[in-house]
């Protein structure tokens, strides 16, 4: 049984804002345009640059988010950002590790979405990003595995926060060990987790998110919207 | 007073073409035998009565990603020594590197590929260039390659206009599972919205699914080459069985094909792609398919 609810989805950190009142609609915190100056901000969008090597996956957080009218802007998160999403992470630079690592010890919800899909096991980057993970996040990933060729579509399962079937990504990069539930799985290997992490929720995905958000798949909107809390 | 071909006039049962200059005849060095050589091969394009040749990226040894600038120097004088010209630079890399490929790295060879067709075929002395532009799959679906090839094709159409080159994105229905009617192509073009960025229509892709003569009338001025051969219509595509074949043998509707090309006013390149080959007498093809050319040009169609 999963333990963390729907409504605690976007963090323990919203709590801080006191002003809010349950559910958390993240589309009320900070009226803030893109480009802006007002904090806090709802979200967080971490552009790794060169590392984000999933760049439509970035695109795809950031769609759904404006079609959600969720405030969010591509930054570092600040210390009360309740939302961080780091779409389509290779190699995580050692500032930005540190950076959500903080970010979870305040209490905020990390989405942390792999890259390596398409990495190769022996590559510095995937090697790079599997000891980030293990050093950081205390997750430990396998190497990246094919779906394809599949009898039929290997959905990705997700389980929690609402139990939705999203278009796979090709590949996925399998979850080994974690802290926490296996919120999706892809014909029964584990590619999605979430855990406490200090104050926060750590949320990992292994086969990639951002790009059916982009692509358009209604149940990858369903599951980033209705897990927000904000039906958009 | 009329000009040469402005108005021709074909014998009772046939019917009228009005154009302002001829078509041009071309036929693709993929063609040619592969153990002719390019030398020998032009000799025989020119001879058959061809105007030029469209040279295929990757196809054949003498042009390949890794040809270097002066070798395609030297290949455009051997061609313009032949008495040809070069019509259009096509590649067939992006079957296997799309610009719709979920894997970034697999992108990036492709928008290569594209930028290397470009690059060539300025030095090449032509002015259109043939992709592929995107590979719908049971893997990665109709959503993604749509938008992955808007944007790949929005980026390169800056590349293509600074080098005074078209991207002509074939037709390819039934092979690319992609773009399969002439509303939704020209939904494409115009999401894409860039006047360097066409349409290379290949008149025998059509198949089951529409009529030549309608894409040609729908997409008129954005038609950047256009590929021909004939097609076995209702017959479908099984396995390795080809319904391509040589032209006048098929389904298509060449005289509503010519009326349409008159219609629209195309007057540039007419690229012929004959996937059929002749076991015996491979040269016998050039021959032929430039014969049915020039009957398609004149309007010689009963």
């Amino acid at each position: 049984m999963i333990d963390l609810s729907r409504r605690a989805f976007v963090g323990r950190a919203a709590a801080t804002v006191a002003a809010l009142a349950l559910p958390l609609d993240l589309r009320r915190i900070g009226a803030r345009p893109l480009g802006g100056t007002i904090e806090p901000l709802a979200c967080a969008i971490v552009d790794l640059g060169d590392h984000a090597v999933l760049r439509e996956s970035i695109t795809g957080f950031e769609s759904a988010l404006k079609e959600a009218s969720i405030p969010f802007a591509r930054s570092h998160p600040a210390r009360e950002t309740p939302l961080v999403i780091v779409p389509g992470a290779l190699r995580i630079p050692s500032r930005a590790a540190r950076l959500l690592s903080d970010s979870l010890e305040n209490g905020a919800t990390v989405i942390l979405e792999s890259g390596a899909v398409f990495a190769t096991l022996q590559s510095r980057e995937f090697l790079d990003h599997r000891e980030m993970l293990r050093a950081v996040f205390a997750i430990e990933i396998d190497a990246p595995m094919s779906l394809w060729p599949a009898d039929g579509i290997p959905y990705i399962d997700y389980t929690w926060p609402v139990r939705v079937k999203v278009r796979d990504f090709s590949r996925v990069v399998p979850v080994r060990h974690h802290g926490g539930e296996v919120i999706a799985r892809a014909g029964g290997v584990p590619v999605a987790v979430h855990q406490c992490q200090g104050r926060g929720t750590l949320i990992f995905l292994g086969s990639p998110l951002g790009p059916a958000l982009w692509s358009g798949d209604r149940e990858a909107r369903r599951w980033l919207i209705e897990g927000l809390g904000a039906r958009g | 007073m009329l000009q040469p071909w402005s108005v021709a006039y074909v014998p009772a049962g046939l019917f009228y073409v009005d154009s302002p200059r001829l078509m041009k005849k071309a036929i693709g060095d993929n063609m040619i035998p592969k153990d002719w050589g390019l030398e020998r091969g032009l000799d025989l394009v020119k001879r058959a009565g061809y105007d030029g040749i469209e040279l295929w990226l990757g196809d054949m040894p003498w042009f390949q990603m890794t040809t270097t600038d002066s070798e395609i120097r030297e290949l455009r004088r051997k061609v313009e020594s032949a008495g040809l010209v070069v019509s259009n630079v096509s590649t067939g890399l992006h079957w296997a590197s799309p610009l719709s490929a979920r894997d970034p790295k697999v992108r990036t060879q492709a928008v290569r590929i594209v930028e290397r067709q470009v690059e060539t075929a300025q030095l090449l002395g032509t002015d259109a260039i043939l992709v592929v532009a995107g590979l719908v799959t049971e893997e990665v679906p109709y959503n993604e390659v749509y938008q992955r090839c808007v944007e790949s094709l929005k980026s390169l159409s800056a590349t293509a206009a600074r080098a005074g080159v078209k991207i002509g994105c074939e037709n390819c229905n039934s092979e690319q599972r992609f773009l399969l009617s002439p509303r939704e192509f020209a939904q494409f073009l115009n999401d894409v919205d860039s006047p360097a960025v066409g349409i290379h229509l290949d008149v025998g892709n059509i198949h089951d699914t529409g009529f030549a003569e309608q894409w040609i009338e729908m997409h008129g001025p954005r038609i950047t080459r256009i590929h021909v051969k004939d097609v076995l219509k209702h017959r479908g595509r099984s396995g390795d069985q080809s319904v391509y074949t040589n032209i006048f043998l098929g389904d298509n509707n060449w005289p509503a094909i010519r009326s349409a090309l008159t219609k629209v006013g195309y007057n540039g390149w007419l690229v012929a792609e004959m996937e059929a080959r002749y076991r015996y007498a491979p040269d016998q093809q050039f021959h032929d398919t430039a014969h049915a050319l020039d009957r398609l040009i004149a309007g010689q169609l009963s």
